[in-house]
C-alpha cells in the first residue's frame, strides 16, 4: 500500500481527544488536619512519582523533589506556599506510588499513623488516612490530577468563593464528586424541565434545590419548599393549587397555592417519593409544558411557569412511572462515602455555624486571632475517625456528632469523646476479611446491587468502591455483566 | 561570632517533639516578666503558641538567607510595635527562649548551642529593633 493510501489518519475527533486530556488517576494525599495552617485544609499533593513532604522548600539531601500542595478546583491548579507547620520536620515524608496506591516512609520526628496503626513505611490506599501525630492528617484518595472540565458551571459569573468554603449556594466541598454536582446543578438550571433528586437522608437535597434555583433565571424569584410528606391527602389539592374565595367554606380567603406562588420560580417539594400513587397523579397535568391548573372552586384554568424540584430518599422504582416520567432531569446526589475528602471541609463548616449561632461554642472551642474567632480547636483523631466512619445521614450525621463531641467534651477542645467513639465505626472492614471475601459472595453481591460499584462496595462493607474493583480483579470478575458472566 | 545552622535546627527540631514547647516558654516568661502578658491578650494562648512556633521555624529555616530573616524581623517589628513590645523585652524573650531549649533538649544541650542560639537571637532582636532606632 502507498503513503496516500494509508488508512490512518491525523484528524482527531472531539471523543479522541476528550480521552486523551482526560488525567489519569492517581494517588492524592489532601490534608484533612492540620494544627498550625488549618486554612490549608482541602489542599492536595499529587502522588505521580516519588515526592518528598517537609516544612519549608528544598533541602540539599532531598532524596526525591519536594511535593507542593495545590488548591485544585476544575479550572485551577494553584501551587500553594512550602508548608509552615512548626510540628512537621523539614523532611518528614518520602511518598510514592504503589500499585494502586501510595508507600509512604516516615522520615520526620513525629511518629506516623496509617489509619490508626503507627508504622515507619506502609502502602495507603485510597480511603486510607495517614496521621502525623498531633501535626497533620492526610486522606488519601485516587482522583485524577486535573478535575474534569466542567460543561455548564460557569465560575466567572458566579459569584467567588473562598476555596474550601461554602459556595454561593451552601454547598461545601472541593472534591470531584462535590464539583460535578455544581455541574449537574447548573445543566439543571439551565433548561425549563423539572427536577428529581435522588439521594440519601442528608446528602443535602435542599442545598441541591436551593444550587438550582440560585443559578437558574428565576433566581429573583423566592424560592417555595415544602415537605410533600406533611401535606394531608385531603388538602393536597388545595395545598398545590390553591382555592377560590368563599370555597368551599365561606369566609374561606383566596389562596394561590403553591403552584400558583411558584409561578416564574421554583417549588420544591422534599420527600416526594412518600406522596401516595394516586396523589402524585394529582401533579400529572400541571408538570406538562403548559403548566395548566385550575384553583379549587374555580372553572377558569390559570397557568404557571414553575420549575418543580423533587427530592426522593427512595428509590426511583417507587414512583408512579408516568409520574417519574415529567421530570426530565434526574440528580444522584452523591454521599460522603463518594466525597470522603470533603468530610473535613464539612466539618470546619459545620463548626464555624454552630460558633456563629452559639457564642458559649465559639468561646470554649475556638482559638482567638488578632481578637477574632480563629479555627476551632479539634483533635485529629476526630477528624481521622471520622474520615472512615460509614456515614448512613451523611452531613446530618456530621453535625450531630459533632455536636455530640461537643456536648460530651470534657476540655476546651472537641474531641473523640467515649460518646462519639461509641457512635463510630470504622468503614474499612479488615483486610482479612476483604481476603476472605469468596468470589461466589462478590458475584452475587454485584447482580443483587444492579453491578453498582458504589452500592456493591456499601453492601459488602467495603470501604469504598476501589477497594471492590481490587476485589473484581482479583476474582477475575468485572462490573458489567457480560465480561465475566458470573451472574448469567 | 559564628552560628552553626545545623546546631539551629537540631536543637529546635528536638524542642518541638514536645508538644507544649510553645506553651513552656510563654510560662517561663510570664512567670519571670509578669508585665509582658497583657501584650498578648489579642491572641487565645493555643493561637499563641502556634504563631510563636512557626514564626521560629521560619525564621531557623531561612538562617542561611539573610534577607528573608530581615523581612521576618521588619515583620515582626511592626506589629510589636503596634501591641507595645518595649525594647528591654527583646532581652526577656531571648533569655526564656534559651532557657526552655535548654531544657527541652536536655542532655543533647551543649555549649555550641547556647552559643549559637544566643549569638542567632542577638542578630535577629538587633534586626527587628533596626527599623525604629532608623
Amino acid at each position: 500500500m502507498s503513503a496516500s493510501e494509508s488508512t490512518e489518519s491525523n484528524i482527531e475527533l472531539p471523543w479522541e481527544a476528550q480521552a486523551r486530556k482526560a488525567a489519569r488517576p492517581c494517588p492524592h494525599l489532601v490534608l484533612a488536619w492540620s494544627v498550625d495552617e488549618p486554612a490549608r485544609i482541602g489542599e492536595s499533593l499529587a502522588i505521580e512519582g516519588p515526592v518528598c513532604l517537609g516544612r519549608g522548600g528544598p533541602l540539599s539531601d532531598d532524596p526525591a523533589p519536594r511535593g507542593v500542595l495545590a488548591k485544585v478546583r476544575p479550572d485551577q491548579q494553584l501551587a500553594c506556599e512550602p508548608i509552615a507547620n512548626a510540628r512537621i520536620s523539614r523532611l518528614q515524608l518520602v511518598a510514592e506510588p504503589e500499585g494502586d496506591g501510595v508507600k509512604i516512609r516516615s522520615l520526620g520526628r513525629a511518629l506516623m499513623r496509617i489509619n490508626g496503626a503507627t508504622v515507619t513505611e506502609g502502602v495507603a490506599r485510597h480511603g486510607d488516612v495517614v496521621e502525623i501525630h498531633n501535626a497533620a492528617v492526610f486522606y488519601v484518595c485516587v482522583r485524577p490530577t486535573r478535575l474534569p472540565q466542567l460543561s455548564t458551571w460557569d465560575a466567572e459569573h458566579t459569584a467567588p468563593f473562598a476555596f474550601g468554603g461554602p459556595d454561593p449556594f451552601g454547598l461545601v466541598g472541593e472534591s470531584e464528586a462535590a464539583w460535578a454536582l455544581r455541574d449537574a446543578y447548573a445543566f439543571a438550571a439551565s433548561t425549563d424541565r423539572h427536577v428529581l433528586l435522588l439521594g440519601e437522608s442528608g446528602v443535602g437535597k435542599e442545598v441541591a434545590a436551593r444550587s438550582i434555583h440560585g443559578l437558574s433565571p428565576r433566581s429573583a424569584r423566592p424560592f417555595i419548599a415544602r415537605n410533600a410528606s406533611t401535606m394531608p391527602e385531603t388538602l393536597l389539592d388545595a395545598e398545590l393549587f390553591g382555592n377560590a374565595k368563599n370555597y368551599p367554606n365561606p369566609g374561606m380567603a383566596e389562596r394561590a397555592g403553591l403552584v400558583g406562588e411558584a409561578d416564574g420560580s421554583t417549588l420544591f417539594l422534599d420527600e416526594i417519593g412518600d406522596l401516595p400513587e394516586k396523589c402524585q397523579v394529582h401533579l400529572l397535568r400541571v408538570l406538562d409544558a403548559d403548566g395548566e391548573y385550575q384553583r379549587l372552586g374555580e372553572s377558569k384554568t390559570r397557568r404557571s411557569s414553575f420549575k418543580l424540584v423533587a427530592a426522593t430518599n427512595r428509590p426511583v422504582a417507587s414512583l408512579k412511572h408516568d409520574f417519574l416520567a415529567r421530570f426530565v432531569h434526574r440528580i444522584e446526589i452523591a454521599g460522603l462515602d463518594q466525597r470522603r475528602e470533603d468530610i473535613p471541609l464539612l466539618v470546619g463548616h459545620l463548626l464555624d455555624h454552630a460558633a456563629r449561632k452559639n457564642p458559649t461554642v465559639a468561646a470554649r472551642f475556638f482559638e482567638v486571632r488578632a481578637g477574632a474567632r480563629a479555627e476551632p480547636r479539634i483533635a485529629p483523631n476526630l477528624v481521622a475517625r471520622l474520615l472512615r466512619h460509614p456515614f448512613t445521614h451523611h452531613v446530618r450525621e456530621i453535625d450531630r456528632l459533632l455536636w455530640l463531641a461537643i456536648g460530651t467534651a470534657t476540655g476546651d477542645f472537641i474531641g473523640l469523646t467515649p460518646a462519639v467513639e461509641s457512635e463510630l465505626r470504622d468503614s474499612a472492614t479488615s483486610e482479612q476479611e476483604v481476603a476472605d471475601l469468596d468470589r461466589e459472595t462478590v458475584a452475587r453481591a454485584l447482580a443483587d446491587n444492579d453491578r453498582s460499584p458504589t452500592r456493591t462496595a456499601k453492601a459488602l462493607g467495603l470501604k469504598n468502591r476501589y477497594v471492590l474493583i481490587r476485589l473484581l480483579k482479583k476474582h477475575g470478575l468485572s462490573v458489567s455483566a457480560d465480561a465475566d458472566g458470573s451472574d448469567a | 561570632m559564628t552560628i552553626d545552622a545545623k546546631v539551629l535546627r537540631d536543637t529546635l527540631e528536638i524542642a518541638l517533639t514536645r508538644d507544649d514547647f510553645a506553651e513552656r516558654f510563654y510560662a517561663r516568661l510570664f512567670a519571670q516578666h509578669p508585665e509582658c502578658q497583657p501584650l498578648f491578650k489579642r491572641n487565645s494562648a493555643g493561637a499563641q503558641n502556634k504563631m510563636f512556633a512557626q514564626k521560629l521555624c521560619a525564621i531557623v529555616d531561612a538562617i542561611e538567607e539573610p534577607e528573608r530573616v530581615v523581612a521576618e524581623a521588619s515583620a515582626i517589628a511592626k506589629t510589636h510595635a503596634e501591641y507595645g513590645v518595649r525594647d528591654e523585652m527583646y532581652g526577656w524573650v531571648g533569655d526564656a527562649l534559651v532557657a526552655t531549649l535548654r531544657d527541652a533538649n536536655g542532655d543533647d544541650w551543649s555549649d555550641e548551642a547556647e552559643r549559637s542560639w544566643s549569638a542567632a537571637y542577638e542578630a535577629l532582636a538587633a534586626a527587628i529593633r533596626a527599623p525604629r532606632a532608623g
